[in-house]
């Protein structure tokens, strides 16, 4: 046990064990207004998650019970340390993700929302931490269902009434799109997320997770995220976040390309009626600063007439057009 | 209200008129707020039209002023632009480029075209992460000191309606709609994930 006298920022402290001090944090935090609870439930979470993680399964309880508090604040906490935590020590999805569950229905969208974040990120290290676990346990497989469960119901929030409700899920279909394809030599993978799970690291032979299964849910997610963009009633800012969505996932999943490219032919010229004049511009200047990102991709060459019209209709000048496409020779040199 | 205060920035071209003007009346209403410039530099009116006075964006407040005095302190005082670095550097020590805060914000408010361009520009190229969204609103003002005033009271306007509203996200676009109507300006806006 660490007792380095610098960490306790209190005399009495100094002598704590980092468990004693946790234990001490806890029971202030049970008592003090918001403000000042977020901050010492943020210290409980630096101790038990960076500073000494063997202590995470300890008070893991305590920490969660935080998710009936009334603050939202606190909520969206809990839920932040609940991705933390499972990012920490996989093991924990098991006993989280029933709660993650729970707070992805609150009646705050602010706490809902939060939960969409983290689902992202928790729904593909989920896949790879039970892909890689050593044999199957019922346990494992409930975890599966729910987070597949789980993922069925953010899809569904694409119609959610609330927009920025939509604003997320729709960044969430975005992932899930990414993970259940297969990634090829030509996909443009950011850095960070390089190390992600993807399709084609999809065992054929899983017990329970099955890669056809996968492979379709994946492409339904698409097109739902197609379906999405045509509604006559789409918001200038949902728009706005399916292009960006979209164009990401050409350049990550270039077999989608085509697709992408139709879908933005399209909606430039059919923009939603219900658009006022300036939100016409904004979604304008987004189609072609999304545009830009596609051309730029190399496996863009059988588009380049589509795009570069799309481009000039847009009012961007053929010698900015050029300069963004890519040049063909150093496309073939390419590795397939 | 939402659930936290906003965290809001507002972008200039060279975070001296626009940007400060928007910042000071945004921190004395007590919005937790930073200002920046998306220029490569920070550019402040010369001698002639052709001939501005061109510092890096590591050139305090307190040395551009000092700079101007010792070129010519009349000229520099008669066209207010002493008047305005004194003001910004009461405010903070030195002006500061966009691309160069990866603080995130909640709302990014810039004051030209050109700028907002920018700023998406820069946005879109960074890696996303948390997911996080951060909404880039642009409000054109001209670069003199009187628009600068005007556009800082409506920026400030459009912040206490958006700190104002139940769920921002829900409410952002009938908001902006109504102000634009109000104001007679158009906005342009857009949202971007960090």
């Amino acid at each position: 046990m660490d007792r380095s006298p610098e960490e306790g920022e209190t005399s009495h402290m100094i002598d704590m064990t980092t468990s004693e001090k946790v234990v001490d944090l806890l029971n202030q935090a049970a008592l003090i207004p918001t403000d000042e609870k977020l901050a010492v439930l943020k210290q409980v979470q630096e101790l038990i998650i960076n500073k000494d993680p063997s202590l995470l399964d300890n008070f893991l309880d305590e920490m969660i019970a935080f998710q009936t508090d009334k603050s939202i604040e606190v909520k969206k906490f809990v839920i932040g340390f609940i991705e933390e935590a499972c990012k920490r020590d996989n093991e924990l999805l098991l006993r989280l993700i029933a709660n993650l569950n729970m707070l992805l229905k609150d009646e705050s969208v602010n706490v809902v929302k939060k939960a969409i974040l983290t689902l992202t990120q928790l729904y593909k290290v989920t896949l790879q931490w039970l892909l890689r676990a050593k044999g199957a346990s019922d346990m494992q497989e409930a975890c599966w269902d729910m987070v597949t469960q789980m993922k069925e119901d953010v899809l569904a929030q694409l119609d959610s009434e609330n927009d920025g409700v939509r604003t997320h899920a729709i960044k969430f279909t975005e992932a899930l799109i990414i993970s259940l394809s297969a990634r090829t030599s030509d996909s443009d993978i950011p850095k960070r997320q390089e190390g992600d799970i993807s399709l084609d690291k999809v065992p054929k032979d899983h017990p329970y997770i099955r890669y056809d299964v996968l492979c379709e849910e994946g492409k339904s997610a698409l097109e739902k995220m197609l379906k999405f963009m045509v509604h006559p009633a789409i918001s200038s800012i949902n728009l706005t976040t399916a292009l960006g969505s979209l164009a990401s996932i050409a350049r990550q999943r270039p077999m989608f390309m085509s697709e992408v490219v139709q879908s933005f032919e399209t909606l430039h010229a059919n923009l939603p009626p219900t658009l006022a004049k300036s939100q016409v511009s904004s979604v304008r200047k987004n189609l072609k600063l999304h545009l830009v990102a596609v051309l730029k991709h190399p496996c863009s060459l059988e588009y380049q007439g589509q795009i570069s019209t799309l481009l000039l209709d847009l009012g961007m000048p053929q010698s900015e057009i050029t300069r963004s496409t890519p040049v063909v020779r150093e496309q073939r040199k390419r590795p397939r | 209200m939402p659930s936290h205060p906003l965290r809001v920035a507002v972008v200039c071209s060279s975070n001296q008129n626009r940007s400060m003007e928007a910042h000071n009346i945004l921190s004395k209403r007590g919005f937790d707020v930073r200002s920046f410039g998306t220029g490569s530099h920070v550019k402040l009116p010369g001698p002639a039209p052709d001939k501005p006075n061109v510092y890096d964006f590591k050139t305090t407040y307190e040395q551009m002023y000092n700079d101007l005095v010792r070129k010519d302190k009349e000229l520099y005082t008669q066209n207010g632009i002493l008047h305005m670095l004194d003001r910004n550097k009461r405010i903070k020590s030195k002006p500061e480029r966009f691309q160069n805060c990866k603080d995130k914000f909640d709302l990014v408010i810039t004051c030209e075209e050109r700028v907002y361009d920018q700023v998406l520009e820069d946005l879109s190229s960074r890696e996303q992460e948390t997911l996080q969204p951060v909404h880039v609103i642009n409000v054109d003002i001209q670069d003199n000191h009187e628009e600068a005033t005007l556009g800082a009271f409506l920026i400030c306007e459009l912040c206490q309606c958006i700190q104002h509203t139940d769920d921002m996200e829900n409410e952002i676009d009938e908001l902006l709609q109504e102000l634009e109507e109000k104001s007679n300006r158009p906005f342009l806006h857009s949202v971007c994930f960090y």
